[in-house]
């Protein structure tokens, strides 16, 4: 049973500009960027910030405590604070601490920031590093596989499956194109989606460069506050309905079961009355690194069977103007600066509720929005959003 | 390089780490590398209650959450499963050097595994043309092993 004691909402974010270089600041200096936008966002100053949530990817710069550090970009002194590190899902488990935090009453305003600085670190390296390390890592290859590409090859065919794949790219990059602060602003074109795909070269089997996302500098910051605070701002809030995680103890296992995103997804709506998610959820954010799991994710996440999922693709579906537009800030496939990346999906979803993302807002009315959260060990955070404010009512 | 653009200089502090690790690795995890060194024999553990193997071997079935106390000699031959060919020169974290590519990472289930517990490890490169999912293949051990993930040198296709 669980039963939220008062309601919570976001009322602000910011973000960095995400860049392969951030070499013009230092950490605490990108951070300060994204917190100082997420304030203005929320006419709020740091003074009326109770607590801070910090987070990124352990040791990926291999700085011990960053937060210490970036306390001068964080605004974090002299307040109540705590590190997050989950991989992945960092930036996810920010936003659900955060929901945590106030619906528990503890704090009022609390400030979430994630962060990374890939080009200070070796992304590859430290991914490598979450291996066992009595058995594997010198077998790592980061996140590089190719397994789910020729998964969906050998249950759809190559052609499709491939053109499904890299249009699901194409339409990222077409969202970005829209988004000033994202990374890669490729300007794909439709017409060539299949030269797109065979000039790229090959990192790992049938995944290649232009379907992986990037290695991203930059920093997200999200304001949440409890529902009085938001009735005595008078702030455009998107509500927090629900967040649920599910992980598994066992990473070797390839083939067994459901995966988390599907079982996370199964949790989330059946706790909140969604029986038809593409109909019921407005817009998605998922946490899409790269464009062939992005394609076998969308069908995990919206519950889909047999081949609905690179139906939806084809269809645009999931297009600026389809039913259920998938990352109208182009994903992680356009920035993924890792420790904001989960956070960031968070944003963007909110974002589109409080009708706040400018050029890349949906066109339709933004009245439910989901965000993923995706980490290394098979992990998944879902958080699903709302612009009318949620009942207080026991959920099972 | 001319003034204006040394006026715009971004200083950056250079520093690689290198750090020496020791990691213990117990009973369980060692008697398995153990197992493999001095025997060229690869050992999973067994859960008791539902019978899978666990392939490296851990404390507690992930699944039923008992202690897996039985032991099994698996392989050394098994069946292909899945594999991922690597073209991304990507640096093995262990030494730093720049791996030869293409090479092949594979997933095999050895003969006479209960469950779902394939065995993670490279394939010979002089597979790569033929590499399929459904081969049969063998572990080929290294002549010289410390009890390490290179204690098995990689797999080779045996038809």
């Amino acid at each position: 049973m669980r039963c939220k004691h008062r309601n919570v909402a976001i009322i602000g974010s910011g973000m960095s500009k995400f860049s392969s270089h951030r070499e013009e600041v230092n950490q605490p200096e990108m951070i300060h960027e994204a917190v100082v936008e997420a304030l203005d966002d929320a006419h709020l100053t740091i003074d009326d910030i109770d607590c801070v949530l910090h987070g990124n990817m352990e040791l990926f710069e291999m700085v011990h405590q960053p937060d210490m550090w970036h306390v001068l970009g964080s605004g974090a002194w002299g307040k109540s604070g705590v590190r997050l590190t989950t991989g992945g899902t960092t930036g996810a488990t920010l936003a659900c601490a955060a929901d945590n935090l106030i619906a528990a009453g503890l704090h009022d305003v609390v400030l979430a920031i994630g962060f990374e600085k890939l080009q200070e670190g070796h992304t590859t390296g430290g991914i490598t590093n979450m291996a066992d390390p009595l058995w594997g890592r010198s077998l790592q290859t980061g996140a590089l596989t190719g397994t789910t590409a020729q998964q969906l090859i050998d249950r759809f065919g190559g052609d499709r499956a491939r053109y499904a794949a890299m249009k699901l790219r194409t339409i990222m990059d077409e969202n970005a194109m829209r988004n000033r602060k994202a990374h890669r602003r490729l300007r794909l074109d439709r017409k060539y989606i299949k030269e797109a795909a065979e000039n790229s070269p090959p990192l790992v089997g049938e995944l290649r460069m232009i379907h992986m996302c990037s290695q991203s500098d930059g920093a997200c910051a999200v304001i949440f506050a409890s529902e009085d605070k938001v009735a005595e701002l008078g702030a455009n809030a998107a509500w927090i309905v629900d967040h649920e995680t599910v992980h598994r103890e066992e990473t070797l296992i390839l083939d067994s079961g459901k995966s988390t995103h599907r079982v996370a997804a199964e949790r989330l709506f059946a706790r909140n009355g969604i029986t038809d998610p593409v109909h019921d959820i407005d817009v998605f954010e998922m946490y899409d690194p790269s464009a062939w799991w992005g394609l076998d994710w969308l069908g995990e996440f919206m519950l889909c069977e047999g081949d609905e999922h690179l139906k939806m693709v084809e269809n645009d579906v999931i297009g600026m103007d389809g039913e259920i537009p998938l990352n109208p800030s182009g994903g992680v496939q356009g920035s993924n600066p890792i420790g904001a990346t989960a956070l960031v999906r968070v944003a963007e979803a909110a974002m589109q509720v409080r009708g706040t993302a400018g050029e890349h807002q949906v066109p339709k009315p933004v009245r439910r929005a989901l965000a993923s959260g995706f980490g290394g060990t098979l992990w998944t955070v879902l958080m699903l959003l709302s612009k009318e404010k949620p009942a207080l009512e026991a959920k099972v | 390089m001319g003034d204006a653009k040394s006026d715009q200089e971004l200083i950056v502090s250079r520093q690689v780490l290198s750090i020496p690790q020791r990691f213990s690795t117990g009973p369980v995890m060692g008697r398995f590398l153990r197992e493999l060194r001095d025997n060229r024999r690869i050992m999973a553990n067994r859960c008791p209650k539902c019978g899978r193997h666990q392939l490296p071997p851990r404390e507690v079935c992930a699944v039923c959450h008992v202690e897996a106390t039985e032991w099994d000699a698996l392989g050394p031959e098994g069946t292909l499963r899945d594999f991922d060919v690597v073209y991304y020169a990507s640096p093995d974290p262990l030494t730093g050097e720049t791996r030869e590519t293409p090479y092949v990472l594979c997933w095999a289930d050895l003969d006479g595994t209960q469950g779902d517990a394939p065995l993670w490890h490279l394939l010979d490169p002089a597979d790569l043309g033929r590499v399929r999912r459904g081969a049969r293949v063998r572990v080929v051990f290294a002549d010289e092993r410390e009890g390490t993930t290179g204690d098995i040198k990689h797999f080779e296709i045996i038809e």
